[in-house]
């Protein structure tokens, strides 16, 4: 039961993700062979330098109208994160909606 | 539409270099000169750390740092025994700014190239295009969201050219070789060209109640190539070097100058036109490692650097390196030129336990106003303020818990180097409090020369010009000896309503709600880590 309510859930995350991924690259001139799914990888894929990182959080954030705390996402045993997906991103979005706001850290 | 009040603000602009540039018969900026003999003047003192965050954010908002809580570009966040540094925005100011509190009473403004109003207000009524963001994400940050199509019709808009390069404006406390430091000069005058003609094609077909543009090459040739504009250093025998790049920094003054008249002439004579800077400028002459000091006095450890690039990058970051487990006070960034002790805030931190508080920043004091200089024994630090004094309010618990004032009022350094003071190979420039504050146009007084205002004064002012009342929490003051008697009848200064305080959309809110949270990845922005 849990899987089948978490499962549209997810999807309409990543199809946001998708959307602001989509928003955010539209000048960057990159010329994508597969478009924009799931499996794309930002940093390899779409030339996410940090400060681009930073700035989908923040459209993430402004979407969702809360703190999403994505340093939990980026960073990992006090290292940063080589790459991430898009669906990642999503999966990492999802859990935290399903916490309270003031949860986040 | 009619444009009431036009505002330029020139990032750490100074009357040392315009009161030089504006005389004689030839002057580099003629309509400056017009300017200071039509209009009035006023030095204008800046925050207790003249630095473009604080500063622009305090003009921008009427209120101290106390109170709008921006101190630096970076915040320290101390995390157990970890300190992370993250990147202040627009979401970590506690106070309306004016473009919010025009907005919300009808009035439409254009703000162009300030820093920290990114991400916009979503209660703007006009145009926003935030200064200090990257190319690749101007259009997400501009307001309204058509408006970056809109840019791009207008002749030869270059995003590239406009936006903050990060690579290239963290060279500004650099030291550069003579070949980089002309490209550096050169790199600011197609880029102010690009916030001019938005400037120009907003207040042409939009005319904004309040148009507002700020031109930051000013402060970055002054970093750099102050040498070459300082006029004091313009005596005796001069390099061929040294006159080429006084050439190219007078074509940027100049052209800066042209910008300045067409805006002022397409604004209209109906138009009051303010100009104002967030600090101004002097020379620096030594380098001052103050951590270097601090840990000869056994106040922080070093960590040792690996010996590979990311080490050597972390080496030359913009934020210390430190042993936290065993430091007790640091200063965290150049900029900040502040001092932060480590508070016990929990069982199990380290640092300093807050009953021996007081005792170790008094002892901190000591140790800092005996650092002197080994040759005459003149103090390095010539004022240590401590925060409750110079950052009073809301938000001083964010500041850093001493404030210094070198003796050549430059920044420190925090590289792990000795000795802990020595000269600088080549004279540098570096922020002075005293700014500029000028204005011209009806009811202006003319050839007026004010005493030193406030930066929190120009708020004030643009919102009295734009027919609104100052707000009543509004620290700064509309400076009445700039108005002539006439026009101080006709149109009296009120004092209104407080500001609302925080932004009321629910993003902002959810952030004020959860204000110890950052994105610690803002770190790798700055291009300093792994």
């Amino acid at each position: 039961m849990m899987q089948a309510a978490e499962k549209p859930r997810h999807g309409m995350t990543e199809s946001a993700v998708l959307t602001i991924v989509e928003d955010l690259i539209q000048d960057w001139g990159l010329e994508l062979s597969t478009g924009l799914h799931g499996a794309t990888l930002l940093v390899e894929e779409l030339d996410f330098a940090s400060v681009d990182i930073i700035q989908l959080c923040v459209a993430l954030e402004q979407h969702y109208g809360r703190k999403l705390g994505f340093q939990d996402l980026l960073m990992v045993d006090g290292s940063y994160v080589g790459d991430l997906s898009i669906a990642q991103v999503a999966k990492f979005v999802d859990a935290r909606l399903m916490q309270p706001a003031g949860i986040v850290q | 539409m009619t444009t009431r009040t036009l505002f330029i603000g020139m990032d750490g602009a100074t009357f040392t270099v315009l009161d030089d540039l504006t005389a004689g018969p030839e002057p580099v900026m003629p309509f400056m000169a017009k300017l200071f003999a039509q209009g009035a003047r006023a030095k204008l003192r800046s925050t207790p750390n003249p630095l473009t965050p604080p500063a622009w954010v305090s003009l921008m908002t009427g209120r101290s740092p106390g109170h709008h809580g921006v101190f630096d570009f970076i915040r320290t966040e101390e995390r157990g025994d970890d300190v992370f540094f993250t990147l202040y925005d627009s979401r970590d100011c506690r106070v309306e700014t004016i473009w919010s509190i025009a907005s919300r009473q009808g009035k439409r403004v254009a703000a162009l190239n300030f820093p920290f109003t990114a991400p916009p207000p979503q209660d703007l009524q006009g145009f926003m295009v935030p200064g200090f963001v990257p190319w690749r994400h101007l259009r997400r940050n501009c307001a309204p969201k058509d408006l970056y199509d809109r840019l791009k019709s207008i002749p030869d808009f270059n995003p590239k050219e406009l936006a903050w390069d990060f690579e290239q404006e963290k060279q500004a406390l650099d030291e550069l070789s003579d070949d980089d430091r002309e490209k550096w000069v050169s790199y600011h005058l197609p880029r102010e060209q690009q916030w001019f003609r938005i400037a120009e094609h907003l207040l042409r077909e939009e005319a904004p109640d309040l148009m507002a543009v700020m031109f930051d090459g000013v402060d970055k040739l002054q970093h750099q190539a102050w040498l070459y504009i300082d006029p004091r250093q313009q005596l005796g025998e001069l390099s061929e070097y040294h006159q080429r790049m006084r050439v190219l920094c007078m074509a940027y003054f100049r052209q800066l100058d042209g910008f300045i008249e067409r805006l002022v002439t397409l604004a209209g004579p109906e138009v009051q036109v303010f100009l104002a800077s967030d600090h101004g400028f002097t020379a620096t002459h030594e380098i001052v490692r103050i951590n270097t000091y601090l840990e000869e006095k056994g106040y922080l450890k070093w960590l040792d650097v690996p010996n590979t690039d990311a080490g050597r990058r972390r080496e030359d970051s913009m934020f210390a390196y430190l042993d936290w487990a065993n430091t007790f006070a640091y200063c965290g960034t150049p900029s900040s030129n502040g001092i932060t002790i480590r508070k016990i805030r929990k069982p199990g931190d380290t640092g300093v336990k807050p009953e021996d508080y007081e005792a170790l920043r008094d002892r901190l004091i000591h140790d800092l106003g005996e650092f002197r200089d080994p040759t005459s024994g003149e103090r390095i630090v010539t004022e240590i303020h401590k925060r409750e004094d110079v950052f009073s309010g809301s938000a001083m618990e964010d500041a850093p818990d001493l404030l210094l004032v070198l003796r050549d009022f430059g920044f420190v350094s925090i590289k792990n180097k000795h000795p802990a003071v020595e000269p600088r190979p080549t004279l540098a420039g570096t922020h002075h409090p005293d700014g500029v504050f000028i204005a011209y146009g009806p009811g202006i007084k003319p050839g007026a020369i004010l005493d030193r205002r406030n930066i929190t004064d120009v708020g004030s002012t643009l919102l009295y010009s734009v027919g609104l009342p100052v707000p009543s929490d509004f620290e700064g003051r509309v400076p009445e000896a700039m108005l002539t008697e006439r026009y101080l009848a006709t149109h009296p200064i009120e004092i209104g309503a407080a500001t609302l305080g925080r932004r009321t959309d629910a993003n902002a809110a959810s952030m004020s709600d959860s204000e110890k949270e950052k994105i610690m990845a803002q770190l790798q922005m700055l291009g300093y880590m792994e």
